[in-house]
């Protein structure tokens, strides 16, 4: 005993064990207490709750839904839910993000001035506040009967907004979205096994000709049979039917997350286009390039290789607000999982399911956002600026 | 041989200068004028709706519906509740007392007299029991009231000052140990603000709030408001604890070696040495995570407490204030402005003030 | 002495007389500020001279050239390049620009684009060359420069002498009229400062125009027509190279000649 905690390494091995073990004692004395009280309430444990029907219904979802569905087919909807709400809102956001950033670096005072009141608007109030305000507006707006219209085909009211849809089948979009991502991964490799030769140019304009005439081929194919091909809303009665619909919770929540996050967006913008070292700048000036060259091909580039990190960290804070949604009844990953938890009791998986889909949302992100990075990382080991 | 000449420089003139800035070409004369009718158009629509055309005493609400501006009423007849919540009416002097001491605590934080450990701590300490001896009683003969009476801008501020004064600590902590020399120590405590930090908030607050419970044997269990305090100040720890370790590593490695070369031990290097200098490399960091703490206080109202969101909702929910959420939402809103900005405001100061000195 | 010193300036204003000036400065004065940093500033610069400027640090030099390319503005005087005066009107810029090349001591290459790329870029977009007719040219520099072989590579895999060169060949993409270099060696690598150097006297003896802000001063003896010494402002001599090495007439010239000659 006395030579294992004779030396410093040895007793360092020894406090790191120790340290382990206590932790481990720790993490089994939860499980166990937990075990204990849940068998106290006489609740069971495990997750063949799974396959059980839930019973309940909610607002809104992607896919097609009844009472009778089971719990699993439920949370996927939450999580595809969570899904749709966080890419509208960061797509809208970075768009809002990239305007404002531009707007704030402007010359002129007067404008950047604009750009600055946005900001310190948006940023300064809870998120929460502002999607309970535009809930509030948007479910005060006219009944359906009055609904505002716009061209006959887009429809506003209270309970949502009403457009026409392609009549074609689910999988077809699905089929549509990975080829279009499959082709913005495939562009980088294949200029590099290319070599950035001309014929590689020559490829990728074709390609981007090609991908719209790919998407409505596979669109045709892919319609629903003895339909037209636009699904319209029309009023019927005291509601719309037809076309989709995207109910208020949902629009709050995409207009408070884009204009919230586009403020935090429009900040990182901002800083990346300020860390552009001015020699840069200087060097294409004088090279004879014209204003909107420098900033296209120079500034822009640089200025999003920048930002890139910052930019990750803002998408994966943007998703996780998406749990805000139960405080307006939308039915995102957390409120399915709290009704599930207050109607089933199986808290500690349903808690578990949680926080492994959060897990895995935010880790897709950020490795995502991390290959894209690499991919176009400034190459060399000696970069001057 | 030219003797060196020394001329003044020719004053730009300010109509060169105004030039500069926003008619220096055609198109940037448009876009001046443009920005110039857009801020006036807004500044009279605001102007207008909450101060000329608003209703302001609660008595006058039946002329609301004419009229085209704010109701203000609504705020006249319920700004106790958005205050104070379910506080007792009698007793609402202490609340505001309370909170008075609390911001003054704030405020008095961000003065740099106070800027030692000791000073800090004491004031904090001193300024949060005050808070709380007051808004909870028992002592001095003042009538005990229990947390789930407190409620509106005082829970709030309550939440907000028992998460900082938990989490700050806590924090640092969680930094050292991070950046520890043994493995296992740096990746257990890297491994628990990761996990904390990948989180959503509400997720945490959910667990604390309701979990816990099963987890815990049940002379653990604290009231829910403690229960939230704590998950919401585990939380801030994590998030600040990286902010710090950034500060850290910011140091050169050389400070610490003098430090070791002189002997000093490790609580040394790190009070002396360390800590005031990574506070210093990223207090910007370090003050915006207060500012959005108090923010996310919002949050909490998902489960169930009845801070200021919900006494908004609470505010004009009954009978005739139904229609007046839009005046409500905005004073809210203003109240959290005023906060968040000036404390960001304040951080971006020390930022210019710090950078100047550093050098 | 002193006859000598004015009979090399009479040569030079009478060849001056005779060719277009390609730079004029009369008067220039420029304040950062309140900091003075141009003082009655008069220069001739003729086509195909080779002018080097020399002179301590912040005696004004390197703010000098940047004036000539409109990078900085000045407040009072004169600049007129290549028979264009440099003032506020925004259509002469972008034709100045075009004429006059510069190279930066940071080289200010671009980061994210390949040698090549660095090198097309204003000639596909400004001079509206197709991209083969481009990469032609740019290909015919980078062998001028003797670096054809790294033209896929990107600036941050390159040494920085052959980061300068492509900087050097990338400004002669556009076939400017005057080449102005600003420190080009100052943040190199001893042994890379020759291989630039070799770049630069080869250009000169083609008969280009150049101002060049150096202290190399054995290139200044090999290649310049004329050296300026600049201080505090001002120019406080100017010769031809020899008599400026061997005969400074100022008291401020020989102090500082005798400080960087001597390492």
């Amino acid at each position: 005993m006395g030579s294992l905690l004779g030396s410093q390494k040895s007793r360092e091995i020894v406090f790191q064990a120790l340290v382990l073990s206590v932790v481990a004692a720790l993490l089994v004395a939860m499980v166990m207490n937990t075990r204990a009280s849940l068998e106290a309430q006489s609740l069971t444990t495990g997750f063949g709750f799974l396959e059980r029907s839930t019973g309940w219904d909610f607002s809104f979802s992607v896919l097609p839904y009844s009472i009778s569905d089971t719990y699993s087919k439920t949370i996927l909807i939450g999580i595809l839910n969570t899904l749709l709400l966080g890419f509208l809102g960061i797509f809208l956001a970075t768009l809002i993000g990239i305007a404002i950033g531009l707007i704030r670096t402007s010359k002129n005072v007067l404008f950047s001035f604009l750009g600055t009141v946005y900001v310190e608007t948006f940023r300064n109030v809870p998120l929460i506040l502002q999607a309970l305000f535009w809930y509030a507006i948007l479910t005060h707006l006219p009944r359906p009967r009055s609904a505002l219209s716009l061209g006959d085909a887009v429809f506003l009211s209270g309970r949502g907004l009403y457009f026409p849809v392609f009549n074609i089948a689910l999988w077809s979009v699905a089929v549509m979205l990975a080829i279009f991502i499959a082709w913005l991964f495939f562009l980088p490799w294949l200029r590099e096994q290319m070599n950035h030769s001309s014929a590689y140019h020559s490829i990728k304009k074709i390609g981007w000709l090609m991908l719209p005439v790919i998407m409505i081929l596979i669109g045709y194919y892919a319609r629903i049979p003895d339909t037209p091909l636009l699904d319209m809303p029309a009023l019927k009665g005291l509601n719309f039917k037809g076309g989709m619909r995207m109910p208020p919770e949902l629009s709050a929540l995409v207009i408070a997350i884009a204009l919230y996050g586009g403020a935090y967006i429009g900040e990182v913008v901002r800083a990346g286009l300020m860390s552009v070292p001015k020699g840069q700048i200087e060097a294409a000036f004088v090279n004879g390039l014209k204003p909107i060259h420098i900033f296209s091909r120079i500034r822009l580039p640089l200025a999003i290789r920048a930002v890139l990190p910052s930019l990750t960290n803002q998408y994966v804070q943007l998703m996780k607000a998406t749990t805000i949604g139960i405080v307006i009844g939308f039915s995102d990953l957390f409120m399915i999982i709290s009704t599930s938890i207050n109607q089933s009791g199986q808290t500690l998986e349903l808690l578990a399911i949680l926080m492994g889909s959060f897990l895995v949302i935010n880790l897709s992100i950020a490795f995502v956002m991390n290959s894209i990075n690499e991919k176009i990382a400034i190459k060399g080991y000696e970069v001057k600026s | 041989m030219t003797a060196s000449t020394y001329q003044l420089p020719p004053q730009s003139s300010f109509s060169r200068k105004v030039k500069d800035n926003f008619f220096a070409s055609p198109f940037d004369c448009l876009v001046t004028l443009a920005c110039a009718v857009f801020f006036v158009a807004i500044f009279y629509y605001i102007i207008d709706w909450a101060f000329i055309a608003s209703i302001w005493s609660s008595e006058d609400e039946p002329l609301c519906k004419e009229a085209s501006g704010a109701c203000w009423s609504v705020i006249d007849a319920r700004h106790r509740i958005i205050f104070f919540g379910l506080f007792p009416f009698e007793e609402h002097w202490r609340s505001t007392l309370a909170c008075v001491v609390m911001v003054a605590t704030i405020v008095a934080s961000c003065v740099p007299w106070f800027w030692s450990t000791l000073k800090l701590s004491a004031l904090w300490i001193i300024g949060f029991g005050i808070f709380y001896f007051l808004m909870a009683g028992g002592v001095f003969g003042l009538t005990v009231i229990t947390p789930e009476r407190w409620g509106g801008l005082a829970l709030t501020i309550f939440i907000f000052a028992a998460v900082s004064i938990i989490g700050m600590p806590l924090s640092i902590v969680l930094a050292l140990g991070r950046r520890s020399k043994l493995p296992v120590i740096a990746m257990l405590f890297g491994l628990f603000i990761d996990f904390f930090r990948s989180l959503p908030l509400l997720t945490i607050l959910f667990t604390a709030a309701v979990i816990t419970p099963f987890l815990l044997p049940g002379w653990l269990q604290g009231d829910k408001l403690y229960r939230v305090i704590a998950g919401f100040a585990i939380f801030f720890a994590c998030y600040q604890a990286e902010n710090i370790r950034a500060g850290l590593q910011a140091i050169p490695p050389g400070q610490d070696e003098a430090g070791l070369t002189l002997g000093l031990t490790y609580m040394q290097r790190v009070t002396r040495i360390q800590l005031p200098q990574a506070f210093r490399n990223s207090l910007p960091a370090i003050v915006n995570q207060f500012v959005i703490t108090f923010k996310e206080t919002s949050i909490v109202t998902i489960v169930g407490f009845f801070e200021i969101l919900a006494s908004g909702s609470a505010a004009f929910g009954t009978g005739k204030w139904t229609v007046y959420y839009i005046e409500v939402y905005v004073f809210i809103g203003a109240i959290y402005f005023i906060f968040v900005f000036s404390l960001s405001r304040y951080g971006a100061y020390l930022e210019r003030k710090l950078r100047v000195g550093h050098g | 002495m002193v006859d000598q010193i004015e009979s090399v300036e009479t040569e030079h204003s009478a060849v001056n007389s005779q060719v277009t000036p390609a730079v004029t400065m009369e008067n220039v004065n420029k304040w950062f500020d309140d900091f003075h940093v141009l003082k009655d500033i008069n220069l001739h610069v003729a086509d195909g001279e080779k002018v080097v400027v020399c002179g301590p640090s912040g005696s004004g030099k390197s703010t000098l050239i940047r004036c000539i390319c409109k990078l900085e503005d000045h407040q009072r005087g004169t600049i007129n390049v290549l028979g264009t005066e440099l003032n506020d009107n925004v259509a002469n810029i972008d034709e100045i620009r075009r004429e006059v090349g510069m190279v930066f001591q940071q080289f200010n290459l671009f980061p994210h684009m390949t040698v090549l790329e660095n090198c097309t870029l204003a000639l596909t977009l400004v001079r509206k060359k197709s991209r083969k007719e481009a990469e032609a040219i740019a290909m015919g520099f980078l062998e001028k420069v003797r670096i054809p072989e790294q033209s896929t590579k990107y600036p941050g895999e390159l040494s920085g002498g052959q980061q300068q060169r492509v900087a050097i060949a990338r400004s002669l993409c556009m076939n400017p009229k005057i080449l102005l270099f600003d420190e080009p060696t100052s943040a190199l690598d001893p042994e890379m400062i020759s291989e630039v150097l070799d770049v630069m006297v080869a250009l000169a003896e083609e008969g280009m125009t150049m101002v060049c802000v150096t202290h190399e001063m054995g290139f200044a003896r090999r290649v310049a027509d004329r050296v300026i010494f600049m201080d505090e402002g001002e120019i406080v001599e100017q010769n031809s190279p020899q008599a400026f090495f061997d005969n400074p007439t100022n008291e401020r010239t020989r102090l500082f000649l005798s400080q960087i000659l001597q390492h």
